[in-house]
């Protein structure tokens, strides 16, 4: 697969090493081609997988014929179609992003940047295993959304527009993820990548909530720049935020263990809002290589 | 309240801002940092804010504490609960401070002279306040302000309390409080509130008879006592003599007074140097008591010796009166001229018995013509009568004036004189000597020629001071040894208002003087009122012992009567074999700089010695020629040593004189002025506390 026009977060020659990995999903899936993935339909002429006694009302012509006139019972025929993934990547686009810890800007990338690098070679993989991918730009309203899609021209808008992302101030998403989940028309999978520093994280949840109820397979990748663990060594800072949140002057020495103990109780919220919504979640500390992370993800997807 | 020291105050004032200055500076200068997770930071910066500015208020507040009262420490409040106006007070204020400068006021305790205790307290008195006019007066045995008026010069005050020093005197109260008075008057201000400080020990020696009724009315006065609720324990020598007319080869008693001013019997060794003689003279002194040690000695050589009585082993208070110089003169035998101009032959004369009792004779013997000499009081020989030990007049007839001038300087100048009066011109004798010695001699009585008709005879003696020389050595049996005797002749006698009337040694039935011994510049007048010839005592075996003992007591008395105490005006006649004052030289030894040695001058009646303040205490020698012709001992005054103060009801009631007085001891004083101390310890605790603060606040 070629891409149209190369985005400065696609690093080929890297993701090359995962070629022979895509991204899978153990649900099956409703998708509009044929694909890899298990189709939620079983009426098809895909592969047999079973039978089931027949119910009435269901359509005769999966009737398997000759196990009635031997058995005299009735018995469907199952067949397990395969559709293509249909996923969305939906990537928070708050300023709280723009944080890239207190190293040098050699050492590290910014939570954005990270999530550009991830998101870019994550549609890549998407759309080289034959499936459909799409955007989501995230703010406190829905800023862009490009619906899934699997052609390189489509990949190279995708990848366009996860390289122009510029962010907001704003310090809430759930009304993006509602606006997401309206236009939405066919199930697949979220990917929802955020720092989930916001202020109305229960509402972003209950948006996720509408996803899986609609049968969406949702997986939250919280990004975590390790300086956000822990404050800085210092006698004093005034730190300020970057969502229009003002400064506050103090000695991080004073906090620092109150503060370690709050991040971690908010790391955990979120962990465990998410699962209790059965998505996936899966922390990534931006200090880990991007393409170590995917891997990863990759490989403990595929089972 | 007042303060020792004033720019500590404003240099706190100033001290008090670099905390806050510091506390400014030191902010820790914050680094920007931009963070993604402000919201929790400002959680926990919210928990942490009030805290922090009640951690930053506490140790501002207490770092500024510390350095405001380490600067009120050094400032040494001085808490004021006296009559004296504080010195934020605006007002006229006339301020006199009394301060004693007297000998005992060289007491020390615990290392530390009262005086010095006392010019620190004085030096409180003079710091500055507006409206304030001040004076210094130090009182020793004269009394000398720092200026002649009230001055607002605070600060030359100050300079001259500094320059004040103890004095080896003793405190004269009354000519000190009479210069306050006059101090006081001067001031013209009539708003003025006059305040009269006296910082003294306030001896009982001293103070017993203070007035302060000469001050104005409205004076406040604030009694200031550096002397110690227990009176200091004290050992000094009192007073040094030779017992008798010192005569070269005769035995001769040397009296040491030792004085215990202490709640316990003490013993005293005390060791006496004369000349090249030494003694160790040991005993025990009675507590609050004086003990008198006596050693005989028998001085070898003539002339005027000098010595030292010194205690050995004692640790008292005051250390300056532990010993004390004496000079005495070693005469050779020399005669008694009896004047008279009865005839030596006539056996029934008074003359005759008295030459007889003077120089009793065994059986069988010539009298001893040396030891008596008679002189005809119509061709007196100056020179035979100053050499003579004693001068006795009995019936000498109306004397001419010069020789009563003659007699009238012998007095002056230490000689002795018995006048045995029984006869009308002895009457006049007496009265003119009287008028020619002046206010030296304050007879008790006064003679006169009996009165017609009333024949003085059948005289017995009736009061007799039994415990005096020559009655003394008779002891018990004096009633019994006396009540036989009867005596005629002699002088009716009256009393005078001015005289002393222990002078009056013996009187008659009829309460007419019998015996009058009184003194007389530096000599004693005895004056014998009866006619030996007409009365049994020659018969009766009291009559040798009695006119023994009357003339040593006269010869002794001589040499007692010349104490010359530091620091008073005196005028000393030398002796009479000192004829001129040109040639003389004052030896002054170590002091040979003193300003108060004063000056020799001839007068009619001798050679006198006049000191305007009397010397420091020690030996001062007149010599001619290389030669001592008369040596002195100033002495300190005994009083000095006496340390007991006087009972603060006694001052405050008996002796205020209506005014408005205020006691208090200079050590309550300086217990309120420990308020300093108390600040520099709270100033501790406040920086220790804000080490607790930073403690506890986890800084």
């Amino acid at each position: 697969m070629t891409v149209a026009v190369k985005s400065r977060f696609l690093d080929l020659r890297s993701l090359a090493a995962l070629e022979h990995m895509r991204f899978t999903t153990r649900h099956r899936i409703e998708g509009a081609f044929s694909g890899r993935n298990r189709s939620q339909s079983q009426n098809g002429a895909g592969e047999f997988v079973d039978y089931r006694e027949y119910s009435a009302g269901e359509d005769p012509r999966r009737l398997d014929w000759k196990v009635l006139a031997r058995s005299g019972r009735a018995y469907l025929r199952l067949y397990q179609d395969e559709t293509n993934l249909t996923c969305t990547l939906a990537l928070d686009t708050s300023a709280s992003m723009l944080f890239g810890g207190h190293r040098p800007a050699t050492k590290g990338l910014n939570k954005l940047a990270y999530a550009q690098y991830l998101a870019t070679a994550l549609s890549y993989v998407i759309a080289r295993g034959q499936d459909q991918v799409g955007l989501a730009l995230l703010g406190e309203n829905l800023r862009e959304m490009i619906p899934p899609g699997g052609t390189t021209s489509h990949l190279a808008r995708l990848h366009a527009a996860i390289e122009t992302i510029a962010t907001e101030p704003g310090t809430k998403m759930a009304a993006a993820l509602t606006q997401l989940f309206e236009k939405s028309t066919r199930r697949g999978v979220l990917l929802l990548v955020s720092d989930f520093l916001m202020e109305d994280l229960e509402e972003v949840f209950a948006a996720v909530r509408q996803f899986r109820h609609r049968q969406w397979e949702t997986v939250v990748l919280h990004l975590i720049d390790p300086d956000e663990e822990r404050l800085p060594e210092g006698v004093a800072y005034r730190f300020e935020g970057l969502e229009r949140e003002g400064s506050v002057d103090c000695s991080p020495a004073e906090i620092r263990h109150e503060y370690e103990i709050r991040f971690a109780s908010h790391v955990a919220t979120v962990r465990s809002m998410a699962l209790s919504l059965a998505c996936d979640y899966r922390p990534i500390s931006t200090i880990v290589d991007y393409l170590q992370v995917l891997r990863g993800f990759l490989v403990e997807r595929a089972g | 309240m007042t303060f020792l020291h004033l720019w500590p105050i404003y240099l706190g004032a100033l001290a008090a801002a670099v905390p806050l200055a510091v506390h400014w500076l030191t902010r820790p200068r914050p680094r920007k940092m931009p963070l993604s997770t402000l919201r929790f930071v400002r959680e926990m910066a919210e928990q942490r804010r009030a805290r922090n500015r009640l951690r930053d208020f506490l140790i501002l507040a207490l770092r500024v504490a510390a350095v405001l009262l380490l600067a009120w420490a050094v400032a040494r409040p001085l808490l004021r609960t006296g009559t004296a106006a504080a010195p934020d007070e605006v007002g006229n204020v006339a301020r006199v401070v009394l301060l004693d400068v007297s000998q005992s006021m060289a007491a020390s305790q615990g290392g530390i002279e009262a005086f010095e205790r006392a010019r620190a307290r004085a030096a409180e008195h003079f710091k500055f306040e507006r409206g304030m006019r001040a004076n210094l007066i130090r009182a020793g045995a004269t009394a000398r302000p720092a200026f002649d008026h009230l001055s607002n010069n605070q600060g030359a005050l100050r300079d001259e309390l500094a320059r004040t020093r103890v004095q080896p005197q003793r405190l004269n109260v009354q000519p000190a409080l009479a210069l306050a008075a006059r101090i006081f008057s001067e001031e013209s201000s009539e708003s003025s509130q006059r305040e009269f400080i006296v910082i003294s020990d306030f001896q009982r020696t001293s103070w017993t008879n203070a007035d302060f009724s000469v001050l104005p009315a409205d004076t406040k006065i604030e009694l200031e006592t550096v002397a110690p609720a227990e009176p200091l324990e004290n050992m000094a020598v009192l007073g040094v003599a030779v017992d008798g007319h010192p005569v070269q080869g005769k035995q001769s008693r040397l009296d040491v007074e030792i004085g215990n001013f202490a709640p316990t019997a003490r013993r005293v060794t005390c060791d006496v140097a004369l000349g090249d003689l030494a003694y160790r003279l040991e005993g025990v002194c009675p507590a609050n008591g004086k003990i008198t040690l006596s050693q005989d000695v028998v001085l070898a050589s003539v002339g005027w010796k000098t010595g030292r009585a010194r205690l050995v082993d004692q640790l008292d208070a005051l250390s300056v009166d532990d010993e004390r110089d004496f000079a005495l003169n070693v005469h050779v035998p020399a005669p008694l001229a009896l004047v008279t101009r009865q005839r030596p032959d006539d056996v029934h004369a008074s003359s005759f018995y008295l030459e007889r009792a003077l120089a009793p004779y065994p059986p069988g013997q010539h009298a001893d013509s040396q030891r008596v000499q008679r002189v005809d009081p119509a061709a007196i020989d100056a020179d035979a009568l100053a050499a003579a030990e004693l001068v006795i007049l009995d019936h000498p007839g109306k004397l001419s004036e010069e020789t009563i001038g003659l007699l009238a300087g012998l007095l002056k100048r230490g000689r002795a004189i018995w006048y045995l009066v029984a006869e009308p011109s002895d009457a006049v004798n007496l009265k003119q000597m009287t008028l020619a010695a002046g206010s030296a001699l304050q007879m008790p009585v006064e003679f006169s020629p009996p009165q017609t008709g009333r024949p003085r005879r059948d005289l017995f003696w009736s009061e007799l001071k039994e415990d005096q020389a020559p009655f003394a050595i008779f002891g018990d049996s004096l009633k019994k040894a006396t009540a036989a005797l009867r005596f005629a002749g002699g002088l009716a006698s009256s009393r005078l208002a001015g005289g002393l009337a222990d002078d009056l040694v013996a009187q008659y039935g009829d309460h007419s003087a019998a015996l009058v011994i009184c003194a007389s510049g530096a000599g004693t007048l005895a004056v014998w009122n009866a006619d030996l010839g007409r009365s049994n005592l020659p018969a009766s075996p009291v009559f040798v012992p009695l006119v023994d003992e009357l003339v040593d007591r006269l010869l002794g008395d001589r040499k007692r009567s010349s104490p010359i105490f530091s620091g008073e005006p005196a005028a000393v006649y030398l002796p009479p074999e000192v004829h001129a004052a040109a040639g003389l030289k004052i030896d002054a030894g170590s002091t040979a700089n003193s300003p108060a040695l004063g000056e020799l001058v001839d007068e009619a009646q001798g050679v006198v010695w006049r000191m305007p303040s009397a010397v420091p205490p020690g030996i001062y020698r007149v010599e001619r020629g290389g030669q001592t012709v008369f040596a002195l001992a100033s002495e300190l005054p005994p009083e000095e040593s006496d340390l007991r103060s006087l009972a603060p009801e006694v001052l405050k009631q008996r002796m205020s004189g209506g005014r408005q007085v205020q006691y208090r001891s200079v050590d309550e004083r300086d217990n309120v002025d420990d308020l300093w101390t108390w600040l520099a310890v709270a100033a501790t605790v406040a920086m220790l506390v804000e080490l607790i603060v930073l403690r506890v606040f986890r800084v």
